[in-house]
């Protein structure tokens, strides 16, 4: 089988890149699912597309919108990808059979994968109760069972708190949340919205030592962390629960990425990309989560946009020369995306990066050649909250150097 | 000194109140020590004794728990020449080994599968039987067991290879010991080399020294701290449950008739018979009892009135590593560290036949008998004790841990014999490592000491030795691959996407002759859930093939036995309640 | 005295009202945003209704505006009990007007018949 472009994975990054990938060549999307949509079906909380659709949307609803517009696409469900090879050679495997398809140019777009409870070592037995809160989610939502009634969350990121708040409304009292930072990993929005609306306890500086139950959970063992992450003895205590949720982070599952050779970032855990969201190898495009974890699903469509045209641009046969300019992450930066600048013709594009530590009253900036090129002005910025510099392509198209960074307003 | 004295004096200068009596070559220990530690601590000195068969273990200390006897159903439920107590590897092994004769057998095991409780927990490894102490039985059973496995593999179609084993020597091998260093580098590159090739070649065993410079070609991530090694390349590697499987459907392909969750709780004996074993499901008549119920063989003899031994559970913990470092060495091995802990063969890096690297187990002695957690410091163990063989392996590679506990006796050896006092009572206890390596020959063992017992063993001549596992599509070419697609469009549809496991394989599993009834028993017999996610995605989806497949309600899946029920009800059954629902 | 984060904006302005007494936003949204939170707080409700002959079990549904926040359980619970059939139109009403706010409860997406 051939195609022009194709895709692997229907969720909202695979969605966008397919939406703008039709208008210009055959396409391909190959989702593992029995449907699309990806993770957005089970985010059936609102706060989705402020910024692309102005409305603060459900998943399944922002998820419906670029569903609409597959007509053209030659979607593949309940499809997975065994193998890939840097010619742009695929292995599918679905019910209708096993076949290779090769594609003129590929969009990565797998999304992420929940950190476990075995990455983090909690000590203790292994009894049932204990979910990474993605998995929690499907099964709230999709397979409507309900997990427990006494539930203890690892980790305030927002996929720890949006359960927070979804298991309390279905009915089952949260103990508390801990988090091992000193501060809250998720948006504000959801601290206010997911816990203090349900008094539901905030614990920061603290982590769970032990898991006790033999058959399913019978509670947990949390304390105090020091300033090195280290429990503190004295502080250990029993909490009572019949339920673990570990909401501990998102790791990009690029395990099809690594098979192939791609360069990867190791900050990210994602493949280097360009300006295009082209990876090292040409012709191999990503976006999405599987480049790195997103804030806000509206940035992930803004990209896959963007690699859908570009992706589809290299299976018509345009060439682009290729200048490999890296993009430093400059001072308060820990990364930035995309990390190369081929100087491709793009009208406008975006960096995106994470600051190290919190900072009010900032400048961001994108320094060309030395030169400061670009400002803005931030009341605020956080690690858990993303940081968007648009700029003009023409800006950094002929750099020969490029750098973000983020200072402290004089 | 008489044994008894011995063992009293021993106590006594540690302030402890112990009597010890010595019957028929059981000793008997009885009085208070302060807690589990002393109580396991005076049970090992007693088993050490000469010529002392069993040590039974009746001290009191704080904290001990009374057993409850649990109450057994009344009515008939199953009748057999030979009921064997205990589904692990060595009761299913000498349940196919019996069904070669014309015999009525039937299996109880108490959990909800087979090889639910050491069988599971252990790091797979065949021993070729160099490790053992010498002289004792559990080695000379394990040299012999370990011969059969390649003829078994073939009939039985589980995975066995011999990958070979490295027994490492390096700076730190002396480190713990109180000599200078320069002395310990050398006894442990010109003496304890020739020493194992000594005991190898009795045993016979082939293994050769490799020196340092080979030993860092081949396996270059080994310590630069390395001397020299002892390569055994008959050192065999298996998978302990799909074997345990394997040799069950076997069996009941032979006519073994297999309970399932089925807890023996008492034994109906007269004279010096046991004349039906009781169980929780109901009573089975028996002419000859077999009993293997690993830790709990102890209770179980009791039932029997032939309690003659004590079991002390030891706990091994275990890492489990990414496949993704199943190159980072070619052959499992382990450092050798001085001073060496009795029966303690020290655990290394010990690869699966899938290529995940283990990195345990540990040792610790644990009191309760259903303790399988994993500590901290156990964790914290075995990083500082297999960094000194392989010191980059990164901590980020794990990606799961478990624990079994060994059914270890005070006299350390296993116990095959007849009960003394009930002469249809046959002991397959204390089964700690080399268990696995061992069970070949222990059936052949029981199959001896039943016929000794009077037992006509008559062989089958419609035995049937072979069968053949379900189908493992991730082996399979892409053309076999597609062949099975276009038969059943399931295995097309991947639904363990770290292991490539299909639907089809779970429906196989599921209906299987020892069938999968939770997500655990799915887990072993596909490796759906095993991976790098640990079933974080599959999970939802296997528990819906699971509901679908059996016609359990989806909100009833258990992860493996009673009491682990994944969920508590559908949505909304919390709200409901409160509605007075 | 009563303690409030703003959440118009990523500053997150920690507001103290005591009395008649507001302090700690930086602008006047978070004036508007503690009244209203005082006042009468309200809030979009998300969840699950059972449905039959589709894809899955449960269909996402939203409420098309907000509801005042103390009335969020009451509703969860009027709606335990709600079963639809498929096929459904994302918003599709689902429960019209509830608990009479005049907010009613709509489908999240489409769900064909299976």
């Amino acid at each position: 089988m051939e195609t022009d472009v194709a895709i692997i994975g229907g969720g909202p990054a695979g969605l966008a890149a397919a939406m703008e990938a039709k208008k210009h060549a055959k396409v391909t999307l190959i989702e593992r699912n029995e449907e699309l949509g990806g993770i957005l079906q089970q985010c059936i909380h609102h706060g989705f597309g402020n910024f692309i659709f102005g409305e603060a949307l459900t998943g399944p609803e922002y998820a419906e919108h670029f569903i609409e517009q597959m007509e053209g696409v030659d979607v593949m469900l309940n499809t997975t990808v065994l193998e890939i090879d840097k010619n742009k050679r695929m292995l599918l495997s679905s019910p209708d059979g096993v076949f290779e398809m090769e594609a003129k140019a590929i969009i990565l777009a797998m999304g992420c994968r929940e950190r476990t409870r075995t990455q983090i070592f909690i000590p203790g037995t292994r009894p049932a109760g204990i979910y990474t809160a993605g998995t929690a989610q499907r099964l709230i939502n999709i397979e409507g069972v309900m997990l427990g009634k006494h539930i203890v969350i690892l980790g305030s990121g927002d996929v720890g708190l949006i359960m927070a708040r979804r298991l309390t409304l279905e009915g089952a009292k949260v103990e508390g949340v801990y988090e091992i930072m000193p501060k809250p990993g998720g948006l504000t929005r959801n601290i206010v919205q997911c816990l203090y609306d349900f008094d539901i306890p905030l614990h920061l500086s603290h982590t769970i030592v032990e898991i006790v139950g033999k058959r399913r959970v019978e509670g947990v063992f949390v304390a105090k962390v020091d300033e090195n992450f280290k429990p503190i003895e004295e502080t250990k205590r029993f909490v009572p629960c019949d339920t673990l949720i570990l909401a501990v982070g998102l790791i990009p599952e690029n395990e099809l990425t690594k098979k192939i050779g791609i360069e990867l970032d190791d900050i990210t855990a994602g493949p280097v990309v360009d300006e295009g969201m082209e990876t090292s190898i040409e012709g191999i495009f990503a976006c999405g989560n599987v480049v790195h974890v997103h804030d806000l699903v509206d940035d992930v469509s803004f990209s896959a946009i963007i690699a859908g045209r570009e992706a589809a641009k290299y299976a018509n046969g345009r060439k682009i020369k290729r200048r490999k300019i890296k993009v430093k992450a400059g001072e308060n930066v820990r990364y930035v995306v995309p990390q190369i600048i081929n100087g491709r013709d793009i009208e406008e594009i975006t960096f995106y990066f994470r600051v190290k530590k919190e900072m009010k009253n900032v400048v961001t900036r994108l320094l060309v050649d030395g030169e400061v090129r670009k400002e803005k002005r931030e009341l605020i910025v956080k690690p858990p909250e993303m940081v968007r510099l648009k700029v003009k392509g023409e800006l950094v198209k002929n750099a020969n150097s490029i750098s973000i960074e983020v200072k402290k307003v004089a | 000194m008489k044994v008894e004295k011995k063992v009293e004096k021993y106590a006594r200068k540690k302030g402890w109140k112990v009597k010890a009596r010595l019957e028929d070559g059981i000793l008997y220990l009885e009085g208070e020590v302060p807690s589990y530690k002393e109580y396991v601590e005076i049970g090992r000195y007693a088993g050490k004794q000469k010529n002392i068969e069993g040590v039974v273990n009746r001290l009191k200390y704080k904290g001990k728990k009374e057993v409850k006897r649990k109450k057994g159903e009344n009515k008939l439920i199953g009748e057999a020449d030979v009921v064997i107590i205990g589904g692990g590897v060595t009761g299913c092994m000498i349940a196919r080994e019996l069904s070669k004769y014309k015999l009525d057998i039937i299996l109880v095991e108490k959990a909800e599968d087979v090889a639910c409780g050491a069988t599971k927990a252990n790091n797979a490894m065949v021993h070729t039987g160099i490790g053992e102490k010498m002289g004792t039985l559990k080695q000379k059973l394990c040299v012999e067991g370990h011969k059969m496995y390649e003829e078994l593999s073939k009939q039985l179609d589980f995975p066995y290879e011999k990958n070979g084993m490295w027994i490492i020597l390096t700076k730190d091998s002396f480190a713990d010991m109180p000599i200078p260093s320069f002395l310990g580098n050398f006894i442990a590159r010109f003496i304890i080399p020739r020493i194992i090739l000594r005991r190898a070649k009795k045993l016979g065993i082939p293994m050769h020294i490799v020196k340092r410079k080979e030993l860092l070609k081949e396996e270059p991530n080994v310590t630069s701290r390395a001397l020299i090694a002892v390569y055994s390349p008959t050192y065999g590697v298996t998978s302990p449950y799909l074997f345990t499987i394997a040799l069950a459907e076997n069996a009941i392909d032979n006519g073994v008739k297999i309970m399932l969750e089925t807890e023996v709780v008492d034994m109906i004996t007269e004279g010096e018979e046991v004349k039906e074993v009781v169980t929780d499901k109901g009573r089975i008549k028996a002419r000859y009892v077999i009993n293997a119920a690993g830790v709990y063989a102890d209770m179980v003899a009791e039932m029997a009135g032939a309690r003659e031994y004590t079991i002390h559970p030891k706990k091994g913990s275990t890492l489990l590593f990414d496949k993704d470092y199943g190159n980072y060495i070619k052959h499992s091995m382990t450092i050798l560290k001085f001073p060496r802990m009795e029966h303690y063969k020290g655990g290394g890096a010990m690869l699966t036949f899938e290529r995940n690297i283990q990195l345990g187990p540990t040792l610790m002695e644990v009191e309760d008998r259903e303790d399988t957690s994993v500590t901290a410091a156990e964790i914290k163990q075995i990083f500082s004790r297999f960094s000194l063989l392989l010191p980059n392996l990164p901590r980020k590679g794990v990606i799961a841990y478990f624990a079994g506990l060994r059914a270890a006796t005070f006299t350390e050896d296993f116990i095959i014999r007849r009960a003394k006092k009930v002469r249809n009572f046959i002991h397959v206890a204390g089964i700690q490592s080399p268990g696995l390596a061992a069970a070949p020959a222990v059936a052949k063992m029981v199959v001896g000491l039943l016929k000794e017992s009077g037992l006509e063993m008559v062989e089958k001549k419609d035995f049937n030795p072979y069968r053949k596992a379900s189908v493992v599509i991730r082996e399979l070419s892409v053309e076999e691959r597609q062949k099975m697609v276009e038969k059943d469009a399931r295995y097309g549809k991947v639904v363990c996407r770290c292991e490539d496991v299909t639907e089809g394989e779970i429906v196989d599993a599921i209906h299987g002759k020892i069938g999968a009834r939770n997500i655990d028993a799915i887990k072993r017999r596909t490796r759906a859930g095993m991976g790098r996610c640990q079933g974080s995605f599959c999970l939802p989806h296997v528990a819906k093939i699971l509901s679908r497949e059996t016609g359990i309600p989806l909100e009833e899946i258990k992860k493996n036995g009673n009491g682990s029920n994944l969920f508590i009800g559908k949505a909304k059954c919390l709200l409901e309640e409160e509605n007075g629902n | 005295m009563r303690k409030f984060i703003c959440i118009q904006c990523p500053l997150g302005c920690e507001i103290i009202v005591e009395g008649e007494r507001i302090e700690g936003n930086k602008c006047p949204r978070g004036k508007e945003y503690v009244m209203q939170e005082m006042k009468n707080p309200r809030r979009v409700l998300t969840t699950t209704v059972f449905i039959e002959n589709a894809i899955h079990p449960m269909l996402p549904v939203r409420s098309n505006g907000e509801i005042p926040k103390e009335l969020l359980k009451e509703c969860m619970k009027i709606l335990a009990g709600v079963k639809v059939k498929a096929p459904v139109k994302k918003g599709d009403v689902i429960y019209k007007n509830i608990l009479n706010t005049g907010i009613d409860i709509i489908a999240s997406r489409s769900m064909e018949r299976k």
